[in-house]
């Protein structure tokens, strides 16, 4: 007898649940290990965010430690209160009715836990707020061993303290993370790994550090370059801002995104020429000279060069939804797709053709090694100044290259001739160069041929 | 250094563009439901002969105007040749000007270039895509002459980058990839690149310029901003070189009742799609032009316009473009 076509009952079901073990290999496969501490920043540059909505963070601080035996991250940046803790901060993946912190750079709900996963076995965070302390201590192993208990995806507090009166300066958090994964270890052994994760803080977190907080690596303090452009009377950047709403965006109401653009030219450096881009004060993308911004024939535009090595232009990114803001999970890139992105880079390109146009002819002026050099002058005699200080629209401005000197057009002759005929010519003209040589002879056979004839 | 093209010709003898430059300036009068035509901005390429402007300031009053000229070494020559004083001078590439124009103010823009379709060309076109303000009205004119017979150096030239005997189709596909990039549209071959053909592609590459810059410009804006391209120009032409002209107006989604009251399908020129309009002038005395005007229009008349001695093609072409046909004589205008 054939059996029944349509199952029922659990006949119809098939298991498509992670496992925790694949789920935890997927989360944390593509994340470098400098970026995943620096998600950790992230938390707690977000916990300054909440202390202090106007954004000036003086007196702030974020101490990361780092050995082969353990992972630590220190803050006094308010803590994480209990219900972030509970709803967010420790689930995988972000609540749809969650309420973020406005503005925040923890987006995706993946952050903190793909770092514990990704450094180590085991992690205790101790988190303190003015009403409240919590503690978290999980033992990866025994949690990655609990299949069967019903709530096996959970973590549970260890300590648990509410109704408290805590003074915010003794607010912040702990978080430590041991018995580190081999490769882990390894790598934070290396001097190399302290130098480039220090040189990654300082660019990502650029505008917080810019804000004061104070972050240090093993004692280290970050130091960071602020985002300048030169500007004097005849030279001036670019600068725009726009606001796309969230009705456009995603097709329902909710805080806007609003987008602040400066192109213009700081001091050259191959490295550092290119655009630069943020997502809620957290740099995604770093001196950017390929397509993924304005540069090359896709865009119609010039492909990046070393004449180009003096324009800077930084792109501003800000929402208190920031699941509007074009960013990777990662942080390290921009969603080349997204609709606001697209949008955005066509401005920008527009605002890089003029400052384009400006350094070809700069380059063009130090070419002609001509008398005048407004231009060169325009750069020597501007100063550095904070974008953030240019806060009303303008186009880029600079002024225009010298005249061309006025007189016959000239071409220039190139040709090559035996060494010991070019010596000969040289000695019968009593002449020093070369190139006298081929003006004296192209002016003797014009002198006997080139006169119109009678 | 060539001199420019202007030493060579002078614009405001050649009879097809003159009468391309007329068709465009009756559709130019029709913009009026967007807002006076006067009051539009009109920008072009003058060059020292300044017709297009000259037409433009004449027959539409139009008084804010800007021409940009890439040969900044002869600026004496382009001011002293401005015929009016309201004509503004940017001295400067298009690709440099275009970006630094303030584009509040609808414009006319006529992007007239004597050279092949390039990037930087297409480039500009971004940039007005961009910019313009609905009731804008973009055209551009390029020249879309299939490659010479290549030279003996040329072939050589091509054996020895490509490591192949001479190949023509490959060989013209590489060049229509030098100049547009990964724009060249695909499945584009080098059988396509020769004659007509040439223009065709060019038409195509301009079009998707514009449909994905706008697609761009519309991404992120809000439905009342949203800006539509209807192609309105597509004319060739031959004076010398095979002329390509493609262009169109911009306009919000919520102005097209006003776009549909310009009214442009009336005109006989206007094409909106692959379709062009070839615009041919007959070589034709003034008294034979004369006779021919006395019998147009035809407006359904059955009778056959007749002119002893004239091809009944040369008669059909006329009746055409009659309106805009051009009459010269030694003195020109003053």
């Amino acid at each position: 007898m054939p059996s029944n076509p349509t199952p029922r009952g659990e006949e119809v079901l098939i298991n498509a649940s992670p496992t925790k073990e694949f789920f935890i290999h997927m989360l944390t496969r593509d994340i470098p290990l400098t970026r995943a501490i620096l998600d950790l920043v992230d938390n707690s540059v977000d916990g300054a965010r909440r202390l202090r909505l106007a954004g000036n963070y003086d007196g702030l601080w974020v101490r990361i430690e780092m050995s082969a035996e353990q992972f630590r991250i220190v803050d006094n940046c308010g803590g994480i209160p209990v219900d972030i803790a509970k709803d967010y901060a420790f689930r995988f993946g972000r609540p749809k009715e969650a309420k973020g912190t406005p503005g925040s750079m923890g987006q995706f709900g993946v952050g903190m836990k793909r770092t514990f996963f990704r450094l180590g076995r085991h992690f205790v965070v101790r988190s303190t707020t003015t009403n409240s302390r919590f503690t978290v201590d999980v033992d990866v192993d025994e949690w990655l061993a609990d299949t069967d208990s019903r709530e096996n995806w959970h973590f549970k507090f260890k300590e648990l303290e509410v109704g408290l009166r805590v003074k915010e300066g003794d607010t912040g958090t702990v978080i430590e993370v041991d018995r580190l994964l081999a490769n882990v270890k390894d790598t934070f052994a290396l001097e190399n790994f302290k130098g480039r994760l220090a040189e990654e803080l300082s660019y990502a977190h650029a505008l917080t550090l810019n804000s004061k907080l104070a972050i240090t690596l093993n004692v280290l303090q970050i130091r960071h370059n602020p985002q300048q452009l030169l500007v004097s009377k005849h030279l001036k950047p670019a600068f725009l801002g726009k606001s796309f709403s969230s009705q456009v965006l995603v097709g329902h109401r909710g805080p806007p995104v609003r987008v602040k653009l400066y192109a213009g030219v700081a001091e050259r450096s191959l490295h550092d020429g290119g655009w630069y881009i943020f997502c809620n004060g957290r740099l995604i993308l770093r001196a950017d000279q390929t397509a993924t911004t304005v540069w090359g024939e896709r865009h119609q535009m010039r492909a990046y060069h070393p004449d180009f090595a003096f324009f800077r232009g930084y792109a501003y990114f800000e929402s208190d939804d920031g699941g509007l803001l074009p960013w990777t999970t990662t942080k390290t890139g921009v969603d080349a797709d997204s609709p606001i992105y697209k949008a955005v880079q066509r401005e920008m390109i527009e605002m890089t053709k003029p400052v384009l146009t400006f350094l070809g002819n700069l380059a063009k002026e130090r070419a002609a090694d001509g008398k005048q050099h407004p231009l060169e002058e325009a750069i020597s005699t501007a100063h550095p100044m904070q974008v953030q200080a240019v806060t009303r629209p303008s186009l880029f401005t600079a002024p225009l290259p010298a005249p061309v000197p006025t007189g016959p057009r000239m071409q220039r002759i190139q040709y090559d001739k035996p060494a010991a005929e070019v010596e000969k010519a040289k000695q019968l003209l009593n002449v020093r160069s070369f190139t006298a040589v081929g003006e004296r002879t192209f002016d003797y056979f014009m002198k006997y041929e080139g006169e119109e004839k009678e | 250094m060539m001199p420019g093209s202007y030493r060579i010709i002078n614009y405001a003898l050649r009879p097809a563009k003159a009468i391309e430059r007329r068709m465009l300036c009756a559709a130019f009068e029709r913009l009026h439901p967007f807002q006076q035509v006067q009051d539009y901005r009109y920008l072009g390429f003058g060059s020292i002969y300044f017709s297009d402007f000259q037409l433009v300031h004449r027959a539409l009053g139009i008084t804010d105007m800007v021409s940009i000229e890439k040969d900044v070494s002869a600026k004496a020559c382009f001011r002293f040749n401005r015929p009016y004083r309201c004509i503004r001078l940017k001295f400067a590439t298009s690709a440099e000007t275009l970006p630094t124009i303030n584009w509040r103010r609808r414009s006319i823009v006529w992007l007239d270039y004597d050279n092949r379709l390039n990037t930087e060309i297409l480039g500009d076109i971004a940039t007005v895509c961009l910019r313009a303000a609905s009731g804008s009205l973009l055209v551009v004119t390029v020249n879309a002459q299939p490659d010479a017979e290549p030279t003996k150096e040329d072939r050589d030239a091509y054996q020895d980058q490509t490591g192949k005997s001479f190949e023509l189709a490959d060989y013209r596909f590489r060049i229509a990839k030098e100049l547009l990039g990964e724009k060249l549209p695909i499945g584009t071959t080098g059988a396509d690149l020769r004659g007509q053909e040439v223009a065709r592609v060019f038409r195509d590459v301009i079009h998707n310029v514009i449909e994905e810059q706008i697609s761009l410009r519309n991404m992120a804006s809000p439905d009342d901003e949203k800006v539509q391209y209807r192609q309105l120009f597509h004319f060739r032409y031959k004076d010398g070189a095979q002329m390509l002209t493609v262009g169109g107006i911009f306009h919000h989604s919520s102005e097209e009742n006003k776009f549909l009251a310009c009214g442009f399908s009336t005109l006989p020129f206007i094409r909106n799609g692959t379709e062009p309009c070839n615009i041919k002038a007959p070589c034709l005395t003034p008294k034979e032009i004369r006779h021919l005007n006395s019998q147009l229009p035809q407006n359904g008349s059955s009778r056959k316009l007749s002119v002893p001695g004239v091809p009944d093609a040369d008669v059909k072409r006329y009746a055409e473009v009659y309106r805009y046909f051009p009459s010269f004589s030694e003195v020109l205008f003053f």
